[in-house]
């Protein structure tokens, strides 16, 4: 792993459901992933709310991965749509920031077979590496 | 609630027998769920996905799953079979023949120690998604050089253990063994077993899985090249009464669910359903077919094949007599699906005179409590409505 | 502060052989919110398994962690095993150290120990954060009200009744059976509608579980699972219920073919309704029927099979055939509906009976023609690619059933959803006649177009679901889960900084949120049986009043704060 790659963090928000069900089949299949992401399961993507994503960049996130279930396949009754809407309107908003939406990968329904799982992680941490790194938006050390 | 707790034996741990357990269960009773094979979750827990959704088949099943083997109410064998089914003193009393497996599901770790060390290939998980996940041993394919047993950590492995019989004195039995695939071989107009690209649905669910070896993608099965056409035989060997007399009933919407998904991964494919009647009933169903003729470009042609054979060139030539031109056309697909050679499963013990009765077209009839595929072609909703339906009626009591 | 108990699993070297336990062991021990810190060879092996299990209690700790293989493996066992020690399943955490670190990045050990330190700060985060948002136990009224007395309403009556439960049925008629009251023969038994109810009639009378309710609808309910207030209005005016349960049999209409087919205008151009009426009074008087499938069904306005209309065709089309002499039925049909193999056998009679078949295009519908009365039917054979003309004295359209706008009404009231055809949702694929809103339960025409005999299942289907809830005497609302296990909690608005501006109440799936007036405010409650604890509510709440207690904000504020947190 490279020197950059260190700055690589990950968060991923992932639901117990089809956002971590492909992670335990990737595990299972022994697929080698980045270690650069960390998961904080939820209940249902829903819950993930806009607050959480910029206080995770600002705790020295590189990049933030929202995974849940398919648009129509939520097990809450729909719970999902809100939040995929709620959180590409946040796409926006870190574009115009000048953080970049580009940072904020939102998975619904494409991570809940093993090796797409596996693709998104690699492929969002390929993307992330490649970009600027944060330093200018985190607060000076304490 | 009213009543003594009963003992209820559910034969056939698919949709309708988990079903059908959860409500026993949940109505205070105990249920012992007698299953073939090492899993619950039957033919459906291995489809790739479920119409009309198009979502992934094994979530659903798997909490239902779960919650059977979670239950304290409910004694799940599996490789097991009934035995013996006799009356006793106003009951039934069942003798269960459970086989058990090489590898002891309850100090089984998974940690794959055996299937690195088999040089067979002979040790696999069970299937995807097991809870808890758990290996077992091909025998056929096992060399017997015991190198499993050297590798487990936990000693899980053990050949030649003994079945076990157990004795269940039960109020009532369902009967919910699902459906099994019929050989087409005897059919020789459908080319079954001919040619590798002339499969039954069941074999192109499992070959085009997300989650089987190609990854979900479209391929043929004789070269792996990218096919440029499939064709969907619908009603082949049913509808028909030199073979199966009957309608499955789940056929169409299994054949627009394959098709539709085809397309969805590789628009490119031309996918052509040949049918007799499209039996789009239940819910959304027509509105799911619907979305064929609005341009994603699935073609629906009425029209029973006449003779299906490969191509000396490659290729799979299809006879049928499109019935809105009138025309008799021979066609050259790369892939030909087949649909509709499902039959009610007919397990070989116990003996006859303790099986069910069955009507002329092998369905159980009325006279014992079933449900499911085995009672009549069905779908997993109209499943799950009979097995709850069944669970009532055997709670209730089918005596007196 | 409640300190934890931490247990880290080496899985027989599977996960040790990556990730440096040992330093991660020190780590935690130095941690002033851990209590101990045990190395495990095997956690779900019966040795060690007990061994932690007498850990938990004899050190009467209240929060356990886990390091161990995945929570869709043996780890959730040892989980819930250890839950029972005394301790509160969710306070037993767990990190996946197998399949989601060990196995993923064994070519990175370091950055995999990294990784499961990290991991395993933010559960004691969780842990050492998280509130209770305190159970409730619902008494479950021991009562159902069974609103529709059709088959399937009849069916779901008698079941419960026989079950044991008090039963209040109702129905906007004056005696039982609806629409089956007024079928002469109901396919494919060939029994008179009345007949086939006779049973489950005779039992709404004689069972003193069931009171029967005629000429009654239903005013309001207001309630949820287990405890549900109706207010019924029928002849002797309003009476209130108390029911556990609610299920919904409240049918369906047949639609009227308006200007179809020159119904209304000729003569002889009849529903199957007025066939069974013809039938009910004799013999219809005709030489030959002509049956058209699919009016105004599967159409742009009506995109679905209304799955009787076939085998309803069918079934008329054998009696004229079997009772009038010399009488001839014809069938003209888009697809013969017919799945399965009883009804694939009915199929097979009628056409051993000689009724006949003639397929059409539904961009080609057949035309009646008649002056005054129907004389004849052309119809363009799609099969044989030409037009047929068939004199006949009758025309029977089968039109489809189409939902009852009471029954809409019925469900906003439940606060269930209804479709885009007007038919009531059901819970898919596994939970046919269960309802998003807990202890609602949907069964016959009302949920989708099915037979009497389908009805009749889905009533006992309804039965036994609801009979299992009314059956427990209290239930606590934690465990009224959808998933597996318990839910992690319930949702909770702090009245003092909610400013009542309902965004939660949209967004909540399950319509547990509320706005309740208190003085001069309007306040967010959560109705505990209903929440799922999905997290939808929090996350749109604009000033964090709405939190789910077990994983409030401080939580994943933590956890988020520890997830990149250097580990020497």
């Amino acid at each position: 792993m490279t020197a950059d790659a260190k700055n690589v963090n990950i968060l991923v928000f992932a639901c117990r459901w089809c956002g971590l069900i492909g992670a335990d089949t990737a595990g299972r299949r022994r697929m080698e992933l980045p270690a650069s992401f960390r998961v904080i399961p939820v209940e249902c993507a829903g819950y993930v709310e806009p607050d959480a994503v910029i206080r995770a960049y600002a705790s020295g996130a590189a990049g933030v991965a929202v995974l849940g279930c398919h648009i129509g396949g939520c097990r809450f009754n729909d719970a999902n749509h809100p939040a995929l809407k709620r959180l590409e309107l946040l796409k926006t908003l870190l574009d115009t920031t000048g953080i970049g939406g580009n940072r904020l990968l939102l998975g619904f329904g494409t991570a809940h077979e093993y090796h797409q799982w596996a693709d998104t992680i690699r492929a969002f941490h390929e993307h992330v590496a490649g970009l600027p790194s944060m330093a200018s938006w985190l607060p000076a050390k304490q | 609630m009213a009543g003594n707790r009963k003992t209820i034996l559910v034969v056939g741990g698919g949709v309708a027998g988990i079903s059908a357990a959860l409500d026993i269960a949940a109505g205070g009773h105990r249920v012992h769920l007698v299953e073939k094979n090492d899993d619950l979750g039957g033919q459906v827990a291995k489809l790739d996905k479920f119409y009309p959704t198009d979502h992934c088949a094994f979530c659903p099943l798997w909490t239902e799953i779960r919650r059977c083997k979670e239950s304290e109410a409910v004694t799940i064998h599996t490789l097991s079979r009934v035995e013996t089914l006799e009356q006793a003193e106003g009951r039934h009393r069942a003798v269960i023949l459970e086989s058990a497996p090489v590898v002891d599901p309850a100090l089984c770790i998974y940690c794959g120690r055996c299937e690195a060390a088999c040089p067979k290939g002979a040790a696999r998980p069970i299937w995807e998604h097991a809870y808890p996940p758990v290996y077992c041993i091909d025998r056929e394919r096992c060399g017997d050089c015991r190198a499993c047993m050297e590798a487990c950590p936990t000693k899980a492995i053990a050949f030649d253990r003994d079945e076990r019989k157990i004795t269940v004195d039960a109020d009532e039995v369902i009967w919910a063994a699902g459906f099994d695939e019929v050989s087409l071989a005897p059919m020789k107009e459908y080319g079954w077993g001919t040619h590798p690209d002339i499969l039954t649905s069941l074999e192109f669910e499992a070959w085009k899985a997300e989650a089987g070896d190609n990854r979900g993608k479209i391929l043929r099965r004789s070269d792996r090249a990218v096919p440029r056409s499939i064709a969907f035989i619908q009603c082949a060997g049913a509808r028909d009464l030199r073979f199966l007399p009957y309608c499955s009933a789940v056929c169409c919407m299994h054949a627009l669910k394959q098709a539709q998904w085809v397309k969805r991964r590789n628009p490119a494919v031309d996918c052509v359903i040949l049918y007799t009647d499209l039996r789009t009933v239940g819910r959304d169903y027509y509105e799911y077919a619907l979305r064929d003729f609005n341009g994603n470009g699935v073609r629906l042609v009425r029209g029973r094949p006449s003779m299906i054979h490969p191509l000396p060139g490659g290729g799979i030539a299809v006879r049928y007599e499109d019935t809105s031109t009138g025309r008799r056309e021979i066609r050259k697909f790369d892939m030909v699906v087949l649909n509709g050679n499902l039959k009610p499963s007919l397990p070989s013990r116990p003996a006859p005179e303790a099986r069910p009765e069955r009507g002329d077209e092998g369905f159980v009839s009325p006279t014992a409590v079933s449900c499911g595929f085995v009672m009549e072609p069905a779908d997993v909703t109209e499943s799950a409505i009979q097995a709850s339906s069944a669970a009532l009626r055997s709670i209730l009591g089918t005596r007196g | 502060m409640t300190k934890t108990g931490v247990f880290l699993c080496n899985c027989y070297g599977e996960i040790g052989k990556v990730i440096d336990l040992e330093s991660i062991r020190k780590r935690l021990e130095a941690d002033p919110a851990v209590d101990f810190v045990s190395v495990r060879e095997s956690l779900c092996m019966p040795g060690d398994a007990a061994e932690a299990r007498a850990l938990v209690c004899g050190r009467g700790i209240g929060k356990v962690l886990l390091g161990a293989c995945s929570p869709y493996g043996r780890m959730e066992m040892v989980r819930l095993a250890l839950a029972k020690e005394g301790v509160d399943v969710r306070t037993v955490r767990a990190v996946d150290l197998r399949e989601g670190c060990a196995w993923v990045h064994g070519k990175d050990p370091a950055g995999a120990t990294r990784k499961a330190a990290n991991q395993l700060d933010m559960e004691l985060a969780f842990l050492q954060n998280m509130r209770d948002s305190k159970d409730v136990a619902v008494r479950i009224q021991q009562g159902a009200l069974v609103i529709g007395a059709g088959p399937a309403g009849l069916s779901a009556a008698c079941g419960l009744a026989r079950l044991g439960f008090p039963v209040h049925l109702i129905d906007r008629g004056t005696s039982p059976g609806g629409l089956l009251n007024m079928v002469t023969r109901v396919y494919p038994s060939d029994v008179p509608g009345p007949e086939k109810l006779a049973a489950l009639v005779a039992e709404t009378r004689s069972n003193p579980l069931i009171r029967f309710y005629g000429k009654t609808k239903v005013a309001s309910v207001r309630g949820y699972a287990g405890d549900f207030k109706v207010a019924l209005a029928g002849p002797e005016g309003k009476t209130t219920l108390r029911v556990g349960a609610v299920v919904l049999a409240t049918g369906a209409r047949l639609l009227f073919p308006q200007g179809l087919y020159g119904y209304g205008k000729l003569k002889g151009v009849i529903t199957q309704m007025e066939m069974e009426r013809q039938f009910a009074a004799g013999k219809p008087a005709c030489q030959s029927a002509v049956f058209i499938q699919c009016v105004g069904a599967r159409n742009a306005e009506r995109p679905y099979c209304s799955t009787i209309c076939c085998p309803l065709s069918l079934k008329n089309a054998m009696r004229i055939v079997d009772e009038i002499p010399g009488a001839k039925a014809t069938v003209l049909h888009r697809d013969i509906m017919t799945p399965g193999s009883v009804l694939e056998a009915y199929y097979r009679k009628a056409l051993r009976m000689g009724v006949q078949f003639i397929r059409f295009d539904a961009d080609r519908p057949p035309e009646a023609r008649g002056d005054g009365q129907v004389s004849a039917v052309d119809v363009f054979d799609a099969i044989n690619g030409t037009t047929r003309t068939i004199e006949t004295d009758l025309l029977v359209l089968s039109t489809p059933l189409v939902a009852d706008p009471e029954s809409a009404a019925l469900a906003r009231m439940l606060e269930i959803p209804v479709d885009r055809h007007g038919f009531i949702a059901e819970v898919y694929p596994v939970h046919p006649v269960e309802t998003r809103n807990d202890g609602v339960f949907i069964c016959g025409t009302a949920r989708w177009p099915v037979s009497s005999d389908q009805a009749v299942a889905q009533g006992e289907a309804a039965a036994v679901k609801a009979a299992s809830f009314l059956g427990r005497q209290t239930v606590p609302a934690l465990s009224m889960s959808r998933v597996p296990g318990t839910k992690l909690g319930h949702a909770e608005a702090d009245a003092s900084a909610c400013t009542g501006c309902g965004n939660c109440v949209a967004v909540c799936p399950y319509s547990a949120c509320k706005l309740q007036r208190t003085g001069n405010r309007s306040v967010s409650r959560v109705i505990k049986v209903r929440c799922k604890a999905c997290g939808s509510c929090a996350s749109v709440c604009p000033n964090g009043a709405m939190q789910i207690p077990e994983q409030n904000y401080r939580v994943t504020g933590e956890m988020i704060r520890r997830a990149f947190r250097e580990v020497p």
